[in-house]
């Protein structure tokens, strides 16, 4: 190691200290800080991950199974936003985050896949874990649209489904019930020293213990004045900040597509109703028409054609939607990969200079 | 690979019920690239088509020369059979001249599709996939392409024994296209074939620029749409 005078050391620290303190400063007035002092053990902050599409890979099956695939990657940034929706009306947590990748040090981090997504019926696959890696919940949640739920025009992007929404809120609630508060606190801390870990290394490389199974413990905590923590801690309040103004990208996005997607979504629930209806009345009403007759043979020919028009008209209609809602897709995606690249930018100078502190601070010549 | 063994098995078996063979096996793969390119917009060419009054008669001779000998012995009328057999292939003409009605076919080729847009009915759809046909199916019936060479063939069998061939095949500039479709049916011995021809024209452009959406159906501005 580079042997560092008293002098040199103490003009690179306060250099490095003072951008580092600088962080807060930019955003001050946030509200992440007053959530996280204020909030109770219980009130975890949840990261509600960009959802899988759940498109098959082999194309050729996209027309067998219905999928839509732009308007899965419409619902993949949209539906996480009506979860988000519901976890906050429940008051039962901290700040509840829409995130366009998986967070690993989130306090609980929700991933979800679109399994099914018809107008009628809607089935997600809700993966939720903790810090520490243990899996709260794994399961596939149903939801479906009938006559009385359908409510074309209210703009919540989720008639109909908000049962599907509230269950997983509950199995988030029935979850958490199982733990106890010192795990709930664990969880919190575990969250903050990986997040230290990802940042600092080296200074933070040995506070916590990774199972076989991937779960993390404590293995030793840094003392509460650590002025390393305060300073981790200061660059994650920033994060929160930022990684809020994505969160708002996506409540706008949500405002001004919710009622376009509604719309599509009773438009396909209409297609199903009028796909079962048809095949009804293709059974019941063959033509009675002498077999090889003209009359016959365009009944058999019509039918066919009704059922591929009806295809087609879908088909077109899907990609009216895309267009429809193509422009504010794109203009949040380029403001949320902005937002994205001044983290990683910001992220790799913070891991910069927080290895240079760590290093001047545990190198320094007594 | 296992769903278009059965779709292939399941065509064979409808190709059995309805008398025509379908698009063999080999005939459904083609090598990296589609053969041929019928992208564009296609017009009639009526001074050449097929005249259907012709092409009926022609096969109201062939039909007879299939049927067991007419000489009756006198008062004993037509044979009822043979007469259903008249009325069958007439109405096989009918539909296969309704089908041909179209006058302008636009036809969208890709990587994976070729979509064949026509008035007043379905587009022919043609998928496929690694260099594998896939069937478009539903409750009524299945539409599954191929290649014999630069041929491009449309197979589609319905519910009930009626099928539906076309094939589509280009003059060498490019400019022209014939296309061949025949209609038969378990009903009739013998089936109804018609020729088309179309020669390529482009579309006039337009000074505006339009997409569709969904909550405002067509949306047209003079400026370019961003999408």
């Amino acid at each position: 190691m580079t042997r560092i005078t008293a002098e040199v050391c103490t003009s690179r620290v306060s250099r490095i200290i003072i951008l580092l303190m600088c962080i807060p400063l930019r955003f001050a007035g946030a509200d992440t800080f007053i959530v996280e002092d204020a909030r109770e053990l219980s009130a975890l902050n949840v990261s509600i991950a960009v959802f899988d599409t759940g498109v098959p890979e082999d194309l050729s099956l996209h027309r067998d199974l219905q999928v839509f695939p732009q308007i899965r990657e419409i619902e993949a940034m949209f539906l996480p936003f009506v979860l988000r929706e519901t976890l906050v009306k429940t008051t039962e947590w901290g700040a509840v985050r829409v995130v366009p990748r998986p967070d690993v040090a989130a306090e609980l981090l929700v991933s979800g896949t679109i399994l099914k997504s018809d107008g009628e019926t809607l089935e997600l696959r809700i993966r939720v874990v903790d810090a520490s890696g243990r899996v709260w919940l794994d399961k596939a949640f149903v939801g479906k649209v009938t006559d009385s739920h359908a409510t074309v025009g209210s703009g919540s992007g989720s008639p109909g489904y908000q049962q599907l929404y509230d269950e997983i809120a509950e199995s988030l609630l029935l979850a958490r019930a199982q733990l106890e508060d010192e795990v709930l606190a664990d969880i919190v801390e575990i969250a903050l020293l990986r997040h230290a870990k990802q940042l600092a290394p080296s200074a933070f490389g040995d506070y916590l213990s990774k199972a076989d199974d991937g779960t993390f413990t404590i293995h030793r905590l840094p003392a509460r004045d650590d002025p390393m923590l305060d300073r981790i801690e200061r660059i994650r309040g920033a994060e929160y900040v930022i990684t809020d103004a994505i969160d708002a990208k996506f409540q706008e996005l949500h405002a001004e597509i919710a009622s376009i997607y509604d719309l599509w979504r009773e438009y396909r629930r209409k297609v199903i109703g009028y796909q079962a209806e048809d095949a009804r009345r293709a059974q019941s009403t063959k033509s009675s028409a002498p077999r090889g007759s003209y009359e016959a043979l365009l009944n058999l020919y019509d039918n066919y054609k009704l059922d591929r028009i009806t295809a087609q008209e879908q088909d077109s209609l899907a990609v009216a939607f895309s267009n429809e809602v193509g422009p504010t897709i794109a203009a949040m995606e380029t403001r949320v990969a902005e937002l994205e690249g001044w983290v990683d930018t910001q992220y790799a100078e913070w891991y910069r200079l927080l290895e240079e502190l760590f290093e001047v601070e545990s190198g320094v010549e007594q | 690979m296992l769903r278009i063994s059965f779709t292939v098995v399941l065509l064979l078996l409808l190709a059995a019920c309805s008398q025509q063979p379908v698009i063999s096996d080999e005939r459904i793969r083609f090598e990296r690239r589609m053969p041929a390119n019928f992208s564009g917009s296609w017009q009639r060419n009526y001074a050449r088509d097929d005249e259907v009054n012709a092409v009926l008669r022609d096969a109201y001779n062939k039909l007879i020369r299939t049927l067991p000998d007419q000489r009756r012995p006198a008062g004993s009328g037509t044979d009822p059979s043979a007469s259903k057999q008249m009325d069958s292939l007439l109405a096989l003409a009918r539909l296969a001249e309704l089908i041909t009605r179209p006058d302008v076919l636009t036809i969208s080729q890709t990587k994976h599709e070729i979509s064949i847009a026509r008035k007043d009915d379905f587009a022919m759809l043609c998928a496929f996939y690694d260099g594998v046909a896939k069937a478009i199916e539903n409750d009524n019936g299945t539409e599954i392409c191929g290649w014999i060479g630069n041929q491009l063939i449309s197979n589609l069998v319905l519910r009930g024994g009626l099928q539906v061939t076309h094939r589509f095949t280009m003059s060498t500039d490019g400019q022209q296209m014939r296309v061949v479709t025949t209609v038969s049916s378990t009903t009739s011995r013998i089936p109804f074939t018609l020729r088309r021809f179309y020669s390529k024209f482009e579309r006039p452009t337009s000074d505006f620029n339009c997409i569709e959406t969904f909550s405002m159906k067509r949306v047209c501005s003079t400026t370019e749409i961003v999408r």
